[in-house]
């Protein structure tokens, strides 16, 4: 676990925040008939940062919280995004992902994982009709849209997890590359 | 390479954080709605409602700029349905002007009961959604209104001149909207004249198309009537909504050789994906100037 032990209270700000903002911003957005996700999201970029314990406590945190304001059946979240959390941060053990773009991939994976455990578990508890197309459309608009939203989500919540990190990997990237053959120094014809 | 020491306590955590769920779940299921769990909910979502309300009012532009594009796409295909509609709707006041001429005069005669009767038996109360379930599958709102301003368990809700809902928990100053979209959700129906009766159930998933289940084969239902709420009450039913309430037109007629009952597929008038502000049917009257009157001389 790479999360020094005061910095909960950072990964539960990102928690609250992706919660509040989803349900009062996100959620009621509309683009192609879904919306994108910032709660799969918040989960995975703390479990890529921190490791899969802290992704596993962050899911299961932010289910509680999600389940308490939204009124659903408490645990259902909670269980789905203990699962992603976990996941993801044995990803990030296992792999070490070290590319840019590795926020679009992980955060599209995430969703996808989150809202087909979470259909999965609704079906198995609550619901007894068919399942339309529009679920599936939903579902797959709603990964889209997390995946273009990854990035920035991925660069923000770094941002304010980094003070706390014991390792950042983005730096340990930096500092594993070579050095960058820029030239002379100085002005042309004064080059030192 | 791998410290067993730091694998079981990996397994160790996530069967912990897993099992925690599972607890939650089955307590949950398990309890009444005066539960630890309902409880907290409750009060949960008393502290998140003004952060909510906030939040949802600075994003408002921005949900309204996303919602732009898609509206705009939609706008287009709709604009030549509603011309043909609103056709029809301007015969059908004409109709109805007509009609309501001769039910004033009908309930003179009988003596309706106010109460039996929508809307004059309520109060509707206007309230602003402030969150919505992020899922599909929990078709439930938050609105912004609650026990303070008259607003009671099961009391019906209304968006956009159709019924959306029912108050599944109130607290001081919010109240939670359980969607007739909802899974778990059923309303007693009729088609309106034939009069034939049913239960109305989502297609979860499918917020456009509500099924009108449980029709008798021999009754009569054609396409673009009018299904409102019924009033009466079965087993197959989870509560009671006053009769009258407008819930969306008949589309499909699905008649199947081997079925007891024929289903019917209803689009529905309140547009409950984008809902924004709805109305709860209260009882009519204040509670306060009710009991203030009851204690008087």
């Amino acid at each position: 676990m790479s999360l020094a032990p005061a910095s909960f209270a950072r990964a539960g700000a990102i928690a609250f925040l992706a919660v509040i903002l989803q349900l009062s911003g996100f959620g009621p957005m509309r683009f192609f008939g879904g919306h994108p996700d910032l709660v799969p999201l918040a989960v995975a970029v703390v479990a890529v940062y921190a490791g899969s314990v802290t992704g596993a406590a962050m899911g299961f945190a932010t289910g509680v919280l999600l389940d308490l304001a939204v009124g659903g059946t408490m645990g259902v979240s909670s269980l789905v995004l203990t699962a992603v959390g976990y996941g993801v941060g044995r990803f990030r053990e296992v792999r070490d992902p070290a590319h840019g773009l590795m926020p679009i991939g992980v955060g599209a994976a995430a969703t996808l994982g989150y809202v087909a455990a979470f259909a999965a578990v609704s079906f198995m508890l609550d619901v007894g009709s068919a399942v339309s197309a529009l679920v599936l459309r939903d579902a797959l608009v709603t990964t889209a849209l997390n995946a273009v939203i990854a990035l920035p989500v991925f660069a923000l919540c770094r941002r304010v997890l980094r003070p706390s990190l014991v390792m950042d990997p983005v730096d340990v990237r930096r500092r594993r590359r070579g050095p960058v053959e820029s030239g002379p120094l100085g002005l042309r014809g004064l080059e030192a | 390479m791998y410290d067993s020491k730091v694998v079981r306590r990996r397994r160790a955590v996530l069967a912990i954080f897993v099992a925690l769920s599972l607890v939650m779940l089955t307590a949950y299921f398990g309890e009444g709605s005066g539960g630890v769990f309902h409880t907290l909910q409750r009060g949960a979502q008393e502290a998140f409602a003004p952060l909510e309300s906030g939040a949802g009012r600075a994003l408002k532009p921005f949900r309204d700029a996303g919602g732009w594009f898609g509206d705009t796409l939609e706008a287009k295909g709709e604009n030549s349905d509603l011309r043909a509609e609103n056709e029809e709707l301007r015969k059908q006041l004409g109709e109805s002007a007509a009609a309501a001429e001769d039910v004033e005069q009908l309930r003179g005669l009988v003596k309706l009961a106010d109460e039996d009767t929508f809307p004059t038996a309520t109060e509707p109360v206007a309230a602003r959604v402030i969150a919505r379930s992020p899922t599909v599958w929990y078709g439930s709102v938050k609105i912004d209104k609650g026990a303070s301003d008259g607003v009671e368990e099961d009391q019906p809700v209304i968006a956009a001149g159709g019924l959306a809902g029912k108050v599944t928990s109130v607290t001081g100053g919010t109240a939670e909207v359980k969607l007739i979209t909802d899974g778990a959700s059923a309303v007693s129906a009729q088609v309106m004249p034939s009069g034939a009766t049913g239960i109305v159930r989502p297609e979860v998933g499918q917020p456009e198309d509500l099924l009108l289940d449980f029709v008798d084969r021999g009754r009569t239902v054609t396409e673009k009537t009018t299904v409102v709420t019924s009033g009466f009450t079965s087993d197959r039913v989870e509560s009671r909504f006053p009769r009258g309430i407008p819930i969306g037109t008949v589309t499909r007629v699905d008649l199947d050789e081997v079925q007891l009952y024929q289903r019917v597929h209803i689009d529905p008038f309140a547009d409950l994906r984008r809902v924004d502000i709805v109305q709860v049917l209260t009882a009519k009257g204040n509670p306060s100037e009710t009991a203030d009157a009851e204690s008087g001389p």
